[in-house]
């Protein structure tokens, strides 16, 4: 059964290989007249990105704004996930799991020493990864990933409890829920004052110091991002959290 | 793209994938599996994709090896397949 | 500059080429962690004090000074976290009884490697 498998993964690897290999249909690397390149649609990215958001990175233009539908149900899928391994996984005192694997060795006071030094190095990265999305690489996803590896840290260098004091279970599913509500809020004031759902330019008659549709939509994505940062965090530490202790949410590794 | 570059992050890339479903030691695969994630990234941000690589970077070869690691000491640790 | 800077990366990749070597060759996991942190480490700031110079040479416009400050914070930040998670790797196997080798177990140890 395995050679099998193993036969049939080598035939279809090397039609695959053929396919694009060989066939003219796919194009190289770069080439302007690429298919994806040639379409209406990225063409009109491409010119009036900067024009319509003000945004030089137009991958977050075309994430946070563009395609502002997809970003959100990302954002809720990543908090359905969180919620999944909740209820698969999380125990209370009664019943329960049968064996808690803790830790019972004292952290390490070089270990922790360092995580003291860089914990707030990295959650100040993870902010600028945020903020800077706009013109460089990053944005809500990647900063929600750094910031939530940070109290991941803090869980391994001294003790889960420890990082419970910081941010508990309770507060995480909170925040979790706040980002959500936060990138929806942006879309349904746009909807209250006119506009389309998640359509930000209308914004800029309740922001203050700001007058063009530009403008609002730069920093309505910037807003957008914020939101998303909160789930993926709060998200990333709870799973953490749940996998590491069996569920029981204590004293684990 | 510079081709020599590519072509010697391929030619680890295809050894790490093979050898992260072949392990029974499922600690050491999820080790392999995060270098995996790792050269994918290399091979993204090699390609121009920044974006796909830093994501790559944060979330493959970061918090999904910690996962798994963490997962991997609640239960069994070698694979019976 | 050049030179310096092209001197500097082959010295870090010697001493990379002796991290690897040591991890292969050294008898046990404690040795090996030796080999692969100090090498790891210094042949890791070798290598981006080499790409510093070699980007100062190039002219002193201001996206050089960014660069070199980007490259400057890696080395340090290279330099307080390989040491700090070799120990912990270290302090891990220790607790996990993983034994240093001792004299007294040398000769058992020479004949496997002789076998192998």
């Amino acid at each position: 059964m395995k050679k099998l498998a193993g036969i049939v993964v080598f035939t279809v690897g090397l039609i695959l290989l053929y396919g694009v290999s060989s066939l003219d249909d796919f194009p190289s690397w770069g080439t302007p007249d690429s298919p994806a390149n040639k379409s209406p649609l990225s063409q009109y990215f491409i010119k009036n990105t900067i024009v319509d958001t003000e945004v030089p990175n137009m991958v977050t233009a075309v994430l946070a704004d563009y395609r502002g539908y997809d970003t959100m149900f990302e954002t809720v899928v990543i908090f359905v996930a969180g919620l999944g391994i909740f209820a698969v996984v999380r125990v209370f005192e009664h019943g329960g799991a049968s064996r808690v694997v803790t830790a019972d060795t004292k952290p390490d006071i070089i270990i922790t020493n360092t995580c003291r030094l860089l914990i707030p190095l990295i959650q100040l990265f993870a902010l600028y990864v945020l903020a800077h999305g706009h013109s460089s690489p990053g944005g809500g996803f990647q900063g929600g990933v750094i910031m939530g590896a940070s109290f991941i840290l803090v869980a391994l260098a001294w003790d889960l409890d420890i990082a419970l004091k910081r941010f508990s279970e309770k507060q995480a599913f909170i925040c979790s829920g706040i980002g959500i509500l936060i990138y929806a809020g942006f879309g349904l004031a746009s909807v209250f004052l006119g506009e389309e759902f998640l359509n930000y330019g209308i914004i800029h008659k309740i922001l203050p110091g700001v007058d063009s549709p530009e403008m609002a939509r730069y920093y309505a994505m910037l807003g957008v991002e914020i939101g998303v940062m909160f789930t993926v965090t709060s998200i990333m530490f709870l799973i953490y959290g749940l996998l590491a202790t069996r569920g029981k949410m204590t004293a684990g590794l | 793209m510079i081709f020599a570059f590519d072509f010697i992050i391929l030619l680890f890339l295809i050894p790490v994938a093979i050898v992260a479903l072949q392990l029974k030691d499922l600690l050491a695969a999820a080790m392999v599996f995060g270098i995996y994630s790792f050269l994918m990234c290399l091979l993204w941000a090699e390609m121009g994709a920044v974006d796909v690589a830093f994501t790559e970077a944060a979330v493959g070869a970061g918090v999904s090896a910690v996962f798994m690691i963490a997962t991997i000491f609640n239960t069994k640790r070698n694979s019976s397949d | 500059m050049e030179i310096v800077a092209a001197t500097l990366i082959l010295l870090g990749i010697v001493f990379f080429f002796g991290a690897v070597i040591g991890l292969l060759r050294f008898p046990d996991f404690f040795t090996r962690m030796h080999a692969a942190g100090k090498g790891d480490t210094l042949s890791t700031v070798l290598i981006i004090g080499g790409f510093i110079l070699y980007n100062f040479s190039q002219g002193g416009d201001a996206a050089n000074w960014n660069v070199l400050v980007k490259l400057c914070f890696i080395a340090i930040f290279i330099m307080l976290t390989s040491p700090t998670s070799t120990h912990a790797l270290m302090k891990a196997g220790y607790e996990s009884g993983n034994d240093p080798e001792t004299l007294d177990d040398e000769e058992p140890e020479e004949k496997e490697e002789n076998v192998s």
